[in-house]
């Protein structure tokens, strides 16, 4: 009885004090600082590492990956009482490539407070793509020196993940290719994707902050949807399981950590 | 004359020819204005870039092309065109757009089924005439891409056409100072950049419009525009048996369609699949224009056709079934378009008014 007391009193005293310690830094919050995303590649829980084989996964596929990039774009954070920051529409398209490690979002002048949810997209969407020549502004150059544009239909691969595998039935090394994007105007394959962070991240003028992000690439194949290499190995414009290959792909992100002021990384 | 004012250095020289380039070919676009000013003890021209207005036909629809966007300007339009006709695109330096997209022959590629690019490789498919693009909302034959400005991507990039990539042709353009002028004159942001070089191409072919035929002259009741009995009576069976397809007076309703066509085994050209990657779409195509068609031989996507006969002949006696036939070719359980021998002569007589003359020889566009 007497333990009880005094640790419901304990318990109270540290509500009071993390309220309190939560109000005055809420306070403190002002002017902007940058929130950064990193990207981190993983496969089933391990790095991910060009060239590397991997351990196979639930349909008995070894993978060995040479290529795994794809766009993420049109960056949005909500904040603790439910607004959304939209960050400015031209600048929030990147590429994401582990060979070119190009793996961190920067988004610069995020207007100070604490968010508690990330959003953003896989790939370009319709609207900025109709946008034609102005819309892509710089964009179309660096997907294009990245391998994320399709020449044969002026468009955007959302996911490019190139490699070999082997399974019971494909005992031979063989070539994958999944790429993955619109289909012209008949079928959308742009996603969006909501990650709650379980802290939340804070900026301010005094305070940068990064949100690390695990990528099980695994998931591309095996998620909701199953998709099987030994049944299809190259997988482009396909009607049926590009659509299911941009859900898994919305799937195989993960916060990890999030680190809220500078001296981190 | 081609007056090339890029290559004009003096600020002067290049007034000078500006008021030549705008009296011989800019008649119908809106005044260039030169501001003279004093600065120091130096004279000083300062070059605006006059806006083009964008005149919708009376007998079209509205254009698609969103012109808030890439608003068309004289110096925007100029580098466009200067674009189109520079083999700087392919990575050999010799293919250009007008190699293969030639204004004689309504910016098709003449005499040649296939069109032959780079180290004379061949693609499968027939070039398509380059005309009221603005109007349009999906370009190839299979809609590759449903953004005019987009378009340049896909031959620059293609192996077989030009070759190049846009980075590449991007730097080559950045090494030539006359360039660099171009855009400099041509945009408020002056980069030799991609987004740059689509907005000049994408000025370019949105200007290029065809509406004066003698048929546009008759619908619109202006002079010039007599039928004769023959081509009205074309005129007539075309609205009964054609234009459910070739709609509107782009002679286009924009729509991928399977005309029945025997597939090519050689070639197996699926059309829109490709693009939509759906099986209902197998062997469809972009209905083409009409406009020019005269001019425009061979026919069909790929180019099996030499002569207009042989496409009525074959909506006549030649459409085979299949799941993805059009319904409109299918009716009463008879496959293809009834058709006689008189009725076929009157539809060519009257689609032969749709040869327009002013687009063929239009100095605005021409090469030369
Ligand atoms: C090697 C020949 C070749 C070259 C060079 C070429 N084209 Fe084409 N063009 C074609 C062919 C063939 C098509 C049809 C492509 C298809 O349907 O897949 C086409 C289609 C087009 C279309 C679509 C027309 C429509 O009705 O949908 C446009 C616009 C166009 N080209 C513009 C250009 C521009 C701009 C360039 C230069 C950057 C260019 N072309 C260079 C052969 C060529
Ligand atoms: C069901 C829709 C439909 C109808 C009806 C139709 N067409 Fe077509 N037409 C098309 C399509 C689609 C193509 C392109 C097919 C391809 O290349 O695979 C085409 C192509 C053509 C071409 C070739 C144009 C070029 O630039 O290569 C001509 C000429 C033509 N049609 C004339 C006619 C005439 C004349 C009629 C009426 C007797 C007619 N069409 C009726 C859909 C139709």
């Amino acid at each position: 009885m007497k333990l009880n007391l005094i640790s419901t009193a304990i318990l109270f005293s540290l509500i009071m004090v993390g309220c309190s310690s939560n109000d005055t830094t809420t306070d403190q919050l002002t002017g902007s600082g940058s929130i950064s995303i990193k990207y981190d590649n993983g496969y089933n829980g391990n790095d991910l590492i060009i060239g590397a084989a991997n351990s196979a996964n639930s349909n008995g596929e070894n993978l060995t990956i040479t290529r795994l990039s794809y766009i993420v774009s049109n960056f949005r954070l909500v904040n603790s009482t439910g607004e959304e920051y939209v960050f400015p529409k031209d600048e929030s398209y990147f590429v994401i490539s582990q060979e070119a490690d190009l793996d961190n979002v920067v988004l610069p002048e995020i207007p100070a407070g604490e968010y508690t949810t990330l959003k953003f997209g896989v790939g370009v969407d319709q609207e900025k793509y109709l946008q034609g020549a102005e819309g892509q502004g710089d964009f179309l150059a660096l997907a294009e020196s990245h391998h994320m544009m399709w020449s044969w239909q002026a468009g955007y691969k959302f996911l490019n993940f190139e490699g070999s595998f082997t399974s019971e039935i494909v005992t031979d090394d063989t070539e994958f290719k999944i790429h993955m994007g619109s289909h012209g105007s008949s079928l959308d394959n742009y996603k969006e994707v909501t990650l709650a962070l379980q802290t939340n991240v804070r900026v301010s003028d005094e305070m940068d902050s990064s949100i690390h992000l695990k990528i099980d690439a695994a998931k591309i194949l095996v998620s909701s949807n199953n998709i099987q290499l030994t049944e299809k190995s190259v997988i482009m414009v396909d009607e049926v399981k590009s659509p299911q290959i941009a859900v898994n792909v919305t799937e195989m992100f993960e916060v990890d950590h999030i680190h809220n002021g500078d001296g981190h990384n | 004359m081609r007056v090339n004012i890029y290559q004009a250095t003096g600020l002067k020289k290049l007034v000078a020819l500006v008021c030549i380039v705008f009296r011989s070919i800019w008649t119908l676009m809106p005044m260039v204005f030169l501001l003279y000013a004093c600065s120091n003890n130096e004279e000083e021209y300062i070059l605006i870039n006059e806006s083009l207005a964008f005149e919708v036909p009376s007998n079209f629809p509205e254009p698609h092309y969103d012109f808030d966007a890439n608003p068309p300007t004289k110096y925007g339009f100029e580098l466009g065109k200067r674009l189109f006709y520079d083999g700087k695109l392919s990575s050999n330096g010799f293919i250009s757009c007008g190699f293969c997209h030639e204004q004689a022959f309504a910016f098709t590629h003449h005499g040649h089924q296939f069109s032959h690019g780079i180290d004379d490789l061949e693609g499968t498919r027939n070039t398509p005439p380059i005309q009221n693009m603005a109007f349009l909302k999906e370009f190839a034959w299979d809609g590759a891409t449903s953004h005019l400005d987009l378009f340049p991507i896909i031959p620059i990039t293609n192996e077989v056409e030009m070759g190049e990539t846009m980075g590449n042709v991007i730097n080559k353009l950045k090494a030539d100072s006359s360039y660099q002028e171009a855009f400099e004159m041509a945009f408020d942001d002056p980069e030799v950049n991609t987004e740059n070089f689509l907005k000049a191409l994408g000025q370019f072919m949105a200007m290029m419009v065809s509406s004066n035929s003698r048929y546009d002259k008759y619908v619109r009741n202006e002079e010039g525009g007599q039928l004769t009995d023959l081509e009205k009576q074309g005129l007539d069976l075309f609205g009964q048996k054609c234009s459910s397809c070739h709609g509107t007076d782009l002679f286009t309703d924009s729509s991928f369609r399977n005309n029945g066509l025997p597939p090519n085994p050689q070639l197996d050209d699926v059309g829109r699949e490709e693009v939509s990657g759906a099986l209902s779409d197998k062997y469809k195509f972009k209905v083409p224009s009409l406009r020019n068609i005269d001019k425009t031989a061979p026919y069909m996507h790929d180019g099996r056709f030499g002569n207009l006969m042989s496409v009525l002949d074959f909506y006549e006696s030649g459409v085979v079934d299949s799941s993805t036939l059009d319904p409109l070719l299918k009716l009463e359980g008879r496959l293809g378009i009834p058709l006689t021998s008189n009725e076929k002569e009157a539809i060519i007589a009257f689609l032969l008014t749709l040869t327009d003359e002013t687009y063929l020889n239009d100095q605005r566009f021409a090469e030369y």
